[in-house]
């Protein structure tokens, strides 16, 4: 019997004492004590304890770099310069650099750990981001996937933004799910209202976010936002915008609509906006915009449908967006002033518009667009 | 059964929070080995190729990015394509791949009427290869899973 027992109670001995010694070890090899952070050549320096990401560390001095996995390296939206010597590029960095940002010292900061001092560069408007908390004034099912989603800022917050810009909304752990994440979702919402945050948001089978969104989140909660984030802004030049977008993509643009529309802004901008969806079931705001069009003459809105049912009697165009941009672009919108593209949507849909636009004659130079994956 | 080392890393791996949040292997307590395995004998069973359902989603989410983020009618089925920031490696490390979510449902079912895992299929680029070369439909409860027998039920 006492010998069935040595076995086991040695392992267990060994084992617990190895770890006490790995405890010890990690303590003494990963305290990094007190370490500076500069950043853009001394702009702001931060004293911080060492040894964890960078992206956290400056995230816990109140500089949110973008990111949405978490600090995985799987999203690769974190980079940031560090000009200070941090070693070669990690295997988990290098899927996202182009050999340009190699050379530039370009890093994911989720992937950095700060171990000594480290001088870094990253763009001025980060300094600018904040983190809200937030109240859900109401959700508004605008079609069965998407939900218009208003947040009222709490505790006296406001918020400064361009329309076009985004937000991270930071969902909590929930049934499953038991880390948080954030995700990145333009605001709807007019800048004028700095007490506000409208978010469009569709359901993604399978999506943590926008699950919790659709089948979690209620009236009355409180929910984080960072932000704010991203270059898509309306560029203050005379010449025409064509505005292209699908579902949710409609966010930026009902922004960056009604604000023109209620400031007067950018008043001698032309504004073409074409929305596509399958079915009327995917369309929505369509009484709105179509008002705002007829009270607004230099606001043109052309919605299409790619498979109306005969049932439907869809009046307005018919085709994928990109065929029905291309037949507006061809034919009907004045291109006196010059043309500028907006887009907002996936991937493969800003890549169609661009080379619809570009096949007209548009210049890729003049095409915006935040792409979110 | 004894597990090879290389799945063992990879099991680590499929766990959540540590490649995604939700992980790869969703209420499912069995061994690696053995969930590969038991799907392994339901594709025998069922008549079905690894290798040509791979080319068979593969071919659907060619035709579903046509739809530009849209859901698109696929022949007999709706498809829609969704497309995340960054890329996942593989579990088994031969492979990078990049986020994406492309789901399949029958086109003549409402939408808003179609349940995950009861008449939607949910799959990416990675199940693809999952599939195709590591004969993984990821766990039970996984979001991503692919049953072979709704998989046979949908696409075939």
């Amino acid at each position: 019997m006492t010998q069935i027992l040595i076995g086991p109670l040695a392992v267990a001995i060994i084992s617990t004492v190895l770890a006490f010694l790995i405890a010890i070890i990690d303590k003494v090899l990963n305290n990094y004590g007190q370490v500076k952070i500069s950043i853009n050549g001394g702009k702001k320096v931060l004293e911080v304890k060492g040894g964890s990401p960078l992206l956290g560390t400056l995230a816990a001095e109140g500089i949110f770099v973008p990111s949405a996995c978490g600090g995985r390296g799987s999203c690769g939206a974190c980079k940031c310069k560090v000009t200070t010597d941090v070693g070669p590029h990690l295997p988990t960095e290098l899927p996202y650099m182009s050999p340009a940002e190699i050379q530039k010292n370009i890093r994911l900061s989720c992937q950095i750990k700060v171990r000594k001092d480290l001088e870094i560069e990253l763009p001025e408007e980060f300094f600018s981001v904040k983190k809200f908390q937030t109240k859900v004034e109401s959700i508004k099912n605008l079609t069965y996937d998407i939900k218009e989603v208003l947040l009222a800022l709490q505790d006296g917050q406001t918020v400064e933004f361009e329309a076009g810009q985004y937000v991270q909304l930071v969902v909590p752990p929930y049934g499953e799910i038991t880390e948080s994440v954030q995700r990145a979702y333009s605001m709807s919402s007019r800048p004028l209202d700095k007490t506000h945050i409208e978010l469009l948001i569709r359901l993604v089978p399978g999506g943590i976010a926008t699950t919790w969104v659709h089948k979690f989140l209620k009236e009355g909660d409180r929910v984080e936002v960072v932000g704010p984030f991203g270059e898509f802004h309306i560029h203050d030049t005379p010449a025409t915008m064509v505005c292209v977008a699908g579902g949710s993509g409609m966010a930026p643009f009902k922004s960056m609509l009604y604000h023109m529309y209620e400031t007067g802004a950018f008043q001698e901008k032309e504004i073409w906006y074409f929305f596509g969806a399958r079915t009327t079931k995917d369309m929505f705001y369509l009484d709105e915009l179509a008002e705002l069009a007829a009270r607004w003459p230099r606001f043109h809105f052309v919605p299409a449908l790619s498979e109306p049912k005969p049932e439907e009697n869809w009046k307005g165009d018919v085709g994928l967006i990109t065929d029905v941009l291309d037949r507006y672009v061809q034919s009907t919108i004045d291109k006196s002033k010059g043309l500028e593209g907006y887009l907002c949507g996936s991937p493969g849909m800003i890549n169609a518009c661009i080379n619809v636009m570009k096949k007209n004659g548009m210049t890729e130079d003049k095409i915006y667009f935040d792409k979110f994956a | 059964m004894k597990t090879k080392p290389e799945d063992r890393i990879a099991y680590e791996k499929m766990l959540p929070g540590v490649l995604t949040a939700q992980g790869f292997l969703g209420n499912d307590i069995r061994p690696l080995a053995e969930i590969i395995m038991e799907d392994e004998q339901e594709f025998i069973r069922l008549g079905l190729d690894f290798e040509e359902v791979a080319d068979r989603l593969d071919a659907l989410k060619q035709a579903g990015e046509k739809g530009l983020g849209e859901p698109i009618t696929v022949g007999e089925l709706l498809v829609q394509t969704g497309d995340a920031r960054g890329m996942l490696p593989c579990p088994w490390g031969d492979g990078l791949y990049h986020k994406n979510a492309i789901s399949i449902q029958p086109a003549d079912k409402p939408q808003e009427a179609c349940v995950e895992g009861e008449d939607m299929l949910i799959f990416s680029d990675l199940s693809i290869h999952l599939l195709r070369v590591h004969h993984f439909c990821q766990g039970l409860g996984s979001p991503f899973r692919l049953d072979p027998v709704f998989l046979k039920h949908l696409i075939y």
